[in-house]
């Protein structure tokens, strides 16, 4: 009887495979055109060389052997690695913070939210500019106000060392508003029998978060660190518009020596740096997922 | 229940239709600009048929940075309607506005699809880099040969600058249409805050320099540091050698800047931005040195003679602090120095895959922007100096009105040695982009001129690489 069922329900699955695979096209399509082929390319061209209009010459290794040699390239690599870090704890945590204070729906809670979204609907190169004028000598805000206890106060925190890199983080520090809807919405989804059990238990505040919402929110938190280093891995308009890596190259990252390697016609060597940003962004999924054991059910 | 099934129904039609306006979307489309040139394409094609058949007029379409708010469309766009009254009934030039930052994209992605338009503006203009035009059209044979033009137009092949000539020339073949028109680039200074002891053209650059006491020059560092680099252009030529170090290196570009010439001419740029520059310098972008000197906050800034509209009454609601842009004179560098590069490739060039129609619109235009008149009325409107042109009592006089560029023009003589400018020797990321970065560094000392020049060499050789 069961192994009739069996294969009804397998007739079933194969007359209705056609439709699967029908639906299914579209996405392959889009997903081979924009995805694989690309990366195919980034891929094979990185062996070239390559001005991105005459046919590519393989070069073997030697885009890379170049990049490792490149200051710029170690400088990015410290940078990236600087701020996957103030990305993890500070960024990462700050958007849980806010985001368990939500969940507790103090006084103007709802506006709170509204108000912590509007950054997100500003572009980054609109924030860049904000933040150029923000950190002026001159006429900047930050400046002005610490001059009204240090008059003989001046910083350059764009163009000088070591502000630079501080300036360029505090471009995207704060606005962790992804990391808070994340958490928030695993927050809410949390059963309200688990808070009434731990109370009736005897369960403190603090211990409500620790042993709670905490574990239950892992997964959200991992995301969000996956989210928030990968952004930095990217992270292109808020340097190219404030720095342009500089000065030298206190802040400059990935992105930026790709789009200066395409300004030289090197598209080899900056797909070359492509697929280094393509194998960080993978190692960055693998570790996060290992240490958050994202793959295991937390309930 | 029912609402639902209905949602579901809506929602799936959505997606449908979503997909297939996606699918038609992306047939013809690869990129906006490759769409929007196969269109220009078509039209072309089917104007050009029309033209053959009933020998109505050729229509043009030239994609171009100089319209809408560029500084450049207040005389291009006259000159192509100009063109249109003379040419009536036979060629008609049609302007496709492009914003100046993404021309050079646009042109490379075209050239990719091999659908080039066909009057395209020399590299040095509208963000074109040489090294790309060299790799990419040259070594492609993508622009047309106008040695027949230059024998078929002698006034204007007379007019043409020979250095210039000489450099659009590759094997034996006129690439683009050459330079009749120099603009040299000196630097403007505001007289109610500086008054040179002499014609700052007959200073030498010490004298300069000691002259000049708590007066600020406009630099900046960011962008591509532009009043800074010129700056720095006529310090390397006031050193021995420097003139020619500035001039031979325009065609294969200068990748080491270890030099003792170019060592100097920073150690001196770096006392200027140290005692000499505007209190904004440092993250100055263009708009923040212009602004800087037409506030009186900066008494000099290094610029070409298209700033001169600036000092008009009628660009006065720019200027702030008591500035007048009647104060405003100009004159070029120290040493006798004007910066300007005739080694370069010219106006525009015609793409060789373009139809004998067009390519005909396309050299009667050149003629005509080549022409006397035309090229008069430029300088009236935009300064410069053509060498090979006999001017006019009454150009002349035209000329005298325009007090600024007036001078300009009369700040040179005989012994002026014409330089290249950085961005004529340097390769595209270096004059872009590390030479604006480096030089907070220069400013706060963190480098010396040698080490400054160390890293900037370390720079150029990593985008040979």
């Amino acid at each position: 009887m069961s192994s009739n069922r069996k294969t009804a329900a397998s007739r079933l699955e194969r007359k209705n495979y056609k439709w699967i695979y029908l639906f299914l096209l579209p996405s392959f399509i889009v997903f081979v055109t924009f995805y694989i082929q690309p990366i195919f390319t980034v891929f094979y061209t990185s062996f070239t060389k390559w001005d991105g209009f005459n046919k590519p010459k393989f070069i073997g290794l030697t885009n890379y052997i170049n990049m490792f040699g490149n200051t710029a390239f170690r400088y990015s690599l410290k940078n990236l690695l600087l701020w996957s870090f103030i990305a993890a704890v500070f960024h990462v945590g700050f958007g849980v913070l806010v985001a368990f204070a939500i969940f507790k729906k103090p006084f103007g809670w709802k506006f709170t939210r509204a108000v912590f979204m509007i950054p997100n609907v500003i572009s980054a190169a609109a924030w860049a500019m904000i933040y150029r004028f923000m950190f002026h000598d001159d006429m900047g805000m930050i400046n002005n106000i610490i001059r009204k206890f240090n008059p003989d106060f001046h910083v350059q925190w764009f163009y000088q060392s070591p502000f630079a890199f501080i300036a360029v983080t505090l471009t995207w520090l704060f606005y962790a508003v992804i990391v808070t809807l994340i958490v928030l919405n695993d927050l809410f989804a949390i059963p309200g029998d688990l808070f009434e059990a731990a109370r009736v238990d005897g369960a403190s505040d603090f211990q409500l978060i620790k042993y709670i919402q905490l574990p239950l929110c892992k997964n959200a938190i991992g995301t969000s660190i996956i989210a928030s280093i990968t952004a930095r891995v990217a992270m292109y308009e808020q340097i190219a518009l404030t720095t342009a890596g500089g000065p030298g190259d206190d802040t400059m990252n990935l992105p930026v020596i790709l789009v200066k390697s395409i300004m030289d016609l090197k598209y080899g060597y900056a797909n070359a740096n492509g697929v280094i940003m393509f194998i960080l962004g993978l190692f960055i999924l693998w570790l996060v997922n290992r240490l958050f054991k994202m793959d295991e059910s937390v309930y | 229940m029912k609402l639902k099934k209905l949602l579901k129904s809506g929602l799936a039609l959505g997606l449908c239709f979503g997909l297939a306006a996606c699918s038609s979307g992306s047939k013809g489309a690869g990129t906006d600009a490759g769409s929007e040139q196969a269109k220009t394409e078509n039209a072309e094609s089917s104007q050009e048929k029309k033209a053959e058949t009933d020998g109505k007029e050729i229509e043009l379409k030239i994609p171009t940075y100089l319209a809408g708010e560029n500084v450049g469309a207040v005389f291009f766009l006259p000159q192509v309607e100009r063109f249109n009254e003379k040419y009536a009934g036979k060629y008609k030039v049609v302007v496709e506005e492009v914003v100046q930052d993404s021309y050079a994209e646009k042109i490379k992605q075209l050239a990719g699809q091999n659908k080039l338009p066909t009057l395209v503006h020399s590299p040095g203009s509208g963000g074109i880099d040489t090294q790309w035009f060299k790799q990419v059209i040259l070594d492609n044979d993508m622009a047309y040969d106008l040695t027949e033009f230059g024998k078929e137009n002698p006034d204007v092949a007379a007019s043409w600058i020979e250095g210039s000539k000489d450099f659009c020339t590759v094997d034996g073949k006129l690439i683009c249409n050459p330079l009749i028109v120099l603009r040299p680039i000196g630097l403007y200074y505001n007289e109610s805050l500086y008054k040179p002891e002499k014609d700052i053209r007959d200073m030498s650059m010490d004298e300069f320099m000691s002259g000049l006491g708590e007066n600020k020059l406009a630099f900046m560092t960011s962008e591509n540091a532009w009043t800074s680099s010129l700056m720095l252009a006529a310090l390397i030529a006031n050193e021995d050698g420097g003139v020619d170090l500035l001039n031979n290196n325009t065609s294969e570009k200068l990748w080491d800047y270890n030099t003792p010439v170019i060592v100097n001419a920073v150690g001196k740029l770096q006392k200027l931005l140290q005692n000499n520059a505007s209190s904004n310098t440092v993250g100055a972008a263009y708009a923040d040195a212009a602004n800087a000197f037409m506030s009186n906050n900066a008494a000099l800034i290094c610029n070409g003679s298209w700033m001169a509209s600036e000092f008009n009454e009628d660009a006065k609601d720019k200027w702030s602090n008591g500035f007048d842009g009647k104060d405003v004179k100009t004159t070029i560098y120290p040493g006798n120095i004007a910066l300007a590069n005739p080694k370069a490739y010219g106006d525009f060039w015609i793409s060789n895959a373009a139809s004998d129609e067009q390519k005909e619109a396309a050299k009667a235009f050149l003629a005509f922007r080549s022409s006397k008149e035309e090229i008069e009325a430029f300088i009236l409107a935009e300064g410069g100096n053509a060498p090979n042109i006999k001017h006019s009592d009454d150009f002349l006089n035209k000329l005298k009105e325009n007090d600024i560029l007036y001078q300009l023009d009369q700040s040179m003589n005989e012994n002026t040695k014409f330089v290249a400018t950085l961005g004529d020797i340097f390769p595209a990321s270096v004059a872009d982009t590390e030479f604006g970065k480096l030089l907070p560094k220069l400013i706060d000392n963190s480098l010396t001129p040698e080490q400054f020049c160390a890293e900037l060499t370390k720079k150029a050789q990593e985008a040979k690489q």
